[in-house]
This record gives structure tokens, C-alpha cells and sequence, in this order.
């Protein structure tokens, strides 16, 4: 027996219609986490990489500086060592022309070289020989010349030749 | 003419009104500070990295030149470094001369960052050529060496015997720091 004219329709919690909305819904929250998680976790990232970065540059600053350092002093030494370098060359060239200076005549037995001063012991034929051929080439250089002679039985002379440089006071 | 809605509709429209509201909410407390945020963090991320490839030039470049300095003043350095060693100073030198004795290396000033330290010679030569010799060798050797006055020649037969003065220079380490151009 029949109690309606209309057919019975299925009944269900939830509408097709809620069904959609919630179905949109769903996506557009996950959307909103999406971009949110997206930003959160690039953000989070960047400021790592910010840090590393910092403490990097920190560490190429302090390398910087102490190569600075070993450049200056290595500058310093190669300064040093030509500096004495020179001296060296100059000392040699100094003691090639002292003894280029003395001529055959006269006969060396001593040279005292100190910083300002130079002491000179031999043996000369004359006085003369001694004053134009050595003291006058020394008197060029050094700013006071003091000779002493010593008469030989053979007629020579035996001399001590002291010279000294002023030092220039500025 | 009444217009109806369904009570259906009615949820459905109050749904949507509940949800845009979340979104707005959601979108102006969390979304937009975190993208000001990302933004803020990439821009800052792209000056620090200009920086730092900044330095890295430099870096380079200071580098470069260490390296190069250290390559062309490569004897200096180690000249400086070297301990001297009396033993095989006099071997390498005693070819010049006719006899070579050292006195004691002994610490004689300080010169600076470098420590120089004294050494006595004396020596028999045949001819002023060996003492030239010497000199120009002296610039070659493994230390830093001047020779100082008092430099003394004295006729001995047909020998020349000379005595002199070397100074030795060692870099300190510790003074490295402190140097400065």
C-alpha cells in the first residue's frame, strides 16, 4: 500500500551544495597556509643566510687585516735588508777606493776604519810623496787630517794618518 | 513580486560572510607582516651578499698581493727567520779568506721589530779581493748580515789579517703586529 504520490529521495548530512562550498573553502585555506608557510620558512631562510653571511664578511675583514699586517711587514723587512744590503755594497766600494787611493810609492801596514774616522799606518820615500799623492786625495774627504812621521834609518818615513768626518748636526 | 530564499541559501551566504571575514583576518595578522617580513629579509640578503662579495674582492686582491710579495721577497723572509748557524757560515765563506774564526753570536740590540745579534771576526787574506768577495756574498747568505765598523786591516808578512763587526738581524714575531707602513 501506497502512503505518498511522490517517490522517497536518499536524505544525506551534508548537502551537494555545503559539499562545494567546503571543497572551495578547503582550497582556498590551503592556499593562505601555502603562501603563509611559504614566506615563514623563505624569511626564516634569508635571515640564515643574512647571519652566515654577516659572519662571513666578519671573518674576510679580520683575514684582510692581518694580511695587511704580514704585507707592512714584509715591506719592512725588504726595506731593512736593502737598507743593509746597501750598506754592505757601500762599505765595499768605500774600502775598494781607500785602497785604490793609496799609491805604489807608499806602503800600507795598518787601516783602522771606524764610522767617522780612518787611521792609516805605513811606510813613505819622502814627506812629499805622502802629502801629494795620499793626504791630498784624503783631505777631499775628511773634514780634519792629522799626520804624524817617524824618520827610518833607511831615510823613509814611517807615517800615522788620522782622519775624521764631522757629523753634520741639523 | 517576493523574493524568496531558502533557508539553505541563507547558511551557505552566512558561511561565506564567516569565512572572508577569516581570510581578511588571517591575511592582515599573518600574511601581510610575514611578506613585509620576506621582502625586508630578501633585500637585506641581497646588500649583505654585495657586501660580502665586496670583501671577498678585497680579500683577493690583498691576497694576491701577500702572495706575490711573498713569492718575490721569499729569501728576505726566510733570511729573517733563519737562526744563524756559526758552523756552516764559516764553511760556506772560509773559500774568501785565508783563515776565518767567529767569536760567539751574542745579543747585541734591538733594532726595531728586528733583534740583532753580534759576531766578531778575524781573518787572513791575500789580497783586500777576498774581503770584497766576502761582502758580496754576505748579501746572499741564508741570514740577514751587516758588516759594522771598526773594520781593521793589518799587514802580517805577506798576508792581510782583518777583523770586523757582523750584525746579524732576526724578525721578532711578536713585533709583527706593531709594524706599520
Amino acid at each position: 500500500m501506497q502512503y505518498s504520490f511522490i517517490k522517497p529521495r536518499a536524505k544525506h548530512l551534508v548537502s551537494p551544495e555545503f559539499k562545494l562550498l567546503f571543497f572551495f573553502f578547503s582550497i582556498t585555506l590551503g592556499m593562505l597556509f601555502a603562501s603563509y608557510s611559504f614566506l615563514k620558512i623563505k624569511t626564516l631562510v634569508y635571515e640564515v643566510t643574512i647571519e652566515q653571511k654577516i659572519e662571513k664578511g666578519e671573518t674576510l675583514k679580520e683575514s684582510i687585516a692581518s694580511m695587511h699586517e704580514e704585507i707592512a711587514f714584509i715591506k719592512l723587512q725588504r726595506r731593512h735588508a736593502e737598507g743593509i744590503y746597501t750598506e754592505n755594497t757601500v762599505l765595499k766600494e768605500s774600502i775598494h777606493n781607500l785602497f785604490d787611493l793609496v799609491p805604489e810609492k807608499i806602503t800600507l801596514s795598518q787601516a783602522l776604519l771606524k764610522e767617522d774616522e780612518l787611521v792609516l799606518y805605513g811606510i813613505t820615500p819622502s814627506k812629499e810623496v805622502y802629502e801629494f799623492l795620499l793626504q791630498a786625495p784624503l783631505r777631499s774627504i775628511f773634514h780634519r787630517s792629522y799626520t804624524s812621521y817617524y824618520a827610518m834609518p833607511n831615510g823613509w818615513y814611517s807615517f800615522v794618518s788620522k782622519n775624521y768626518l764631522d757629523r753634520q748636526t741639523q | 513580486m517576493k523574493f524568496r530564499i531558502s533557508r539553505q541559501m541563507v547558511y551557505i551566504l552566512s558561511l561565506a560572510v564567516v569565512f572572508l571575514i577569516l581570510v581578511f583576518v588571517f591575511a592582515f595578522a599573518f600574511l601581510i607582516p610575514n611578506g613585509k617580513a620576506y621582502r625586508m629579509a630578501r633585500l637585506d640578503t641581497k646588500k649583505i651578499s654585495y657586501q660580502v662579495d665586496m670583501i671577498q674582492n678585497e680579500y683577493d686582491k690583498v691576497y694576491e698581493e701577500l702572495k706575490t710579495l711573498q713569492t718575490d721577497n721569499r729569501h728576505v723572509v726566510t733570511a729573517y727567520k733563519s737562526i744563524f748557524n756559526p758552523t756552516r757560515f764559516k764553511k760556506m765563506y772560509e773559500p774568501h779568506f785565508k783563515s776565518f774564526t767567529l767569536s760567539e753570536l751574542r745579543t747585541h740590540s734591538q733594532d726595531g721589530e728586528f733583534a740583532v745579534y753580534e759576531v766578531n771576526t778575524s781573518s787572513l787574506i791575500e789580497s783586500p779581493q777576498g774581503f770584497y768577495d766576502f761582502l758580496d756574498g754576505v748579501n746572499k747568505s741564508d741570514n740577514i748580515i751587516g758588516v759594522n765598523f771598526p773594520i781593521n786591516f793589518k799587514r802580517e808578512a805577506n798576508l792581510i789579517k782583518s777583523s770586523f763587526t757582523m750584525h746579524v738581524y732576526i724578525a721578532s714575531q711578536d713585533k709583527k703586529a706593531s709594524s706599520k707602513e
